[in-house]
C-alpha cells in the first residue's frame, strides 16, 4: 500500500517536471487565473472603499487595512513557497522547483514591500510615527532583507548550479523568520496589534469588515499565481536561451 | 468612503502607492516574460534552419 501510494507521489512528481507539460498548462491556466484575479480585485476594492464601514476608533484610516493586511499575508506565503521549492528542489531535484523558487522572489519582495509602506503610512496617522523598531516591524524588515540578498545571489552568481544551491540554503535557512513574524505580536510586547483574522477562536473583526478583507486576501493570492506562473515561463525561457548560447559556443 | 475625513491622504497615499507598484510588478513580469520568450523562440528557429 505504502509502495503504491509512492509509486502514484513519484509520478506525480514527474508529471510536473516535465517544462513542456508545465508550460502547456501555465498557457491554458493563466488567462483564467488573471481573469479571477481582475474579478476578485474588482470586488475586493468594492467592499473595501464602499461598503465596509469606517472603524469608531480610527474612523477612515482603517481602510489602510484592506491593502496592507493581504500584502503582509502574501509576503509571507511567498517565502514559504520559496522555503518549500527549495526544499523540493534539494530532496527530488525536481526541474521547476528553483524555477518556483526564484520566480517568486521578486514577487514577494514587492508585497513584503507594500506591507512596510503602508504599515507605515497606517503607524502614523495611529501611532504618532512611521517607524518603531519593535519585533513586528523588525521581523517585517528583516523578512524583506531576506528577499534582496536571496534575489541578489542570483544576480551575483554567475554558475546557475552554485547559485541555485546556495539560494536554497538561503530560503531555507531564512524561513526560521517566517513564524517569527507571525508570532512577534504574541511573544514580544508590540506596538502592532495581535492577530484578528487566523486565531484559534475565530476572527475578531465584524463581518462587514472582514468579508471585504478576505475577498481582498483571495485577490492578492490569484494576483500571485498569475504573475508567479508567467514569471516562471518567463524564466524557463531565460534557461532556454541560456542553453542556447551554451551549445553554440561549444560547437563553435 | 469619507474624502474629507482626518488623516485621509495617509489611505489615498496607501491605495496610490500599492496599485502603481503591483502594475508596475505586472507590467515588468509581463513585458519580460514576452522578450524572453520571443528570445528563445527567435534562437530555436534559426538553430533548426541551420540543422536543416
Amino acid at each position: 500500500m505504502t509502495r503504491k501510494a509512492g509509486s502514484g507521489y513519484e509520478s506525480a512528481m514527474q508529471y510536473l517536471a516535465n517544462p513542456a507539460r508545465f508550460l502547456r498548462i501555465a498557457n491554458a491556466a493563466l488567462p483564467y487565473v488573471w481573469s479571477i484575479a481582475l474579478v476578485l480585485l474588482a470586488v475586493g476594492l468594492y467592499g473595501a472603499l464602499v461598503t465596509a464601514p469606517p472603524d469608531y476608533q480610527q474612523g477612515e484610516t482603517v481602510r489602510i487595512m484592506y491593502v496592507h493586511v493581504p500584502a503582509a499575508w502574501m509576503a509571507l506565503f511567498i517565502y514559504t513557497v520559496m522555503a518549500l521549492a527549495s526544499a523540493v528542489a534539494i530532496i527530488f531535484r525536481h526541474p521547476l522547483a528553483d524555477v518556483a523558487a526564484k520566480a517568486a522572489a521578486p514577487i514577494g519582495a514587492v508585497f513584503c514591500f507594500l506591507a512596510l509602506v503602508t504599515g507605515s503610512l497606517w503607524g502614523k496617522p495611529m501611532w504618532g510615527t512611521w517607524w518603531e523598531w519593535d519585533a513586528r516591524l523588525t521581523s517585517m524588515f528583516v523578512l524583506f532583507l531576506l528577499y534582496i540578498g536571496y534575489m541578489a545571489i542570483w544576480q551575483a552568481i554567475d554558475e546557475p548550479h552554485r547559485a541555485a544551491m546556495i539560494a536554497r540554503i538561503v530560503a531555507l535557512v531564512g524561513f526560521v523568520n517566517v513564524p517569527i513574524v507571525k508570532f512577534s505580536v504574541d511573544w514580544w510586547n508590540s506596538l502592532h496589534q495581535p492577530a484578528s483574522v487566523f486565531r484559534t477562536d475565530g476572527p475578531t473583526i465584524a463581518p462587514s469588515m472582514l468579508w471585504p478583507l478576505l475577498v481582498m486576501g483571495l485577490a492578492y493570492s490569484f494576483l500571485f499565481l498569475a504573475l508567479h506562473l508567467t514569471a516562471m515561463r518567463a524564466e524557463i525561457a531565460a534557461r532556454k536561451i541560456r542553453q542556447i548560447h551554451i551549445a553554440e559556443t561549444g560547437a563553435r | 468612503m469619507n474624502f474629507t475625513a482626518a488623516h485621509i491622504g495617509f489611505v489615498l497615499a496607501s491605495y496610490g502607492i500599492s496599485f502603481a507598484c503591483i502594475l508596475g510588478l505586472a507590467a515588468y513580469v509581463i513585458a519580460r516574460d514576452r522578450k524572453l520568450r520571443a528570445e528563445a523562440q527567435r534562437l530555436d528557429a534559426a538553430r533548426r534552419r541551420e540543422q536543416t
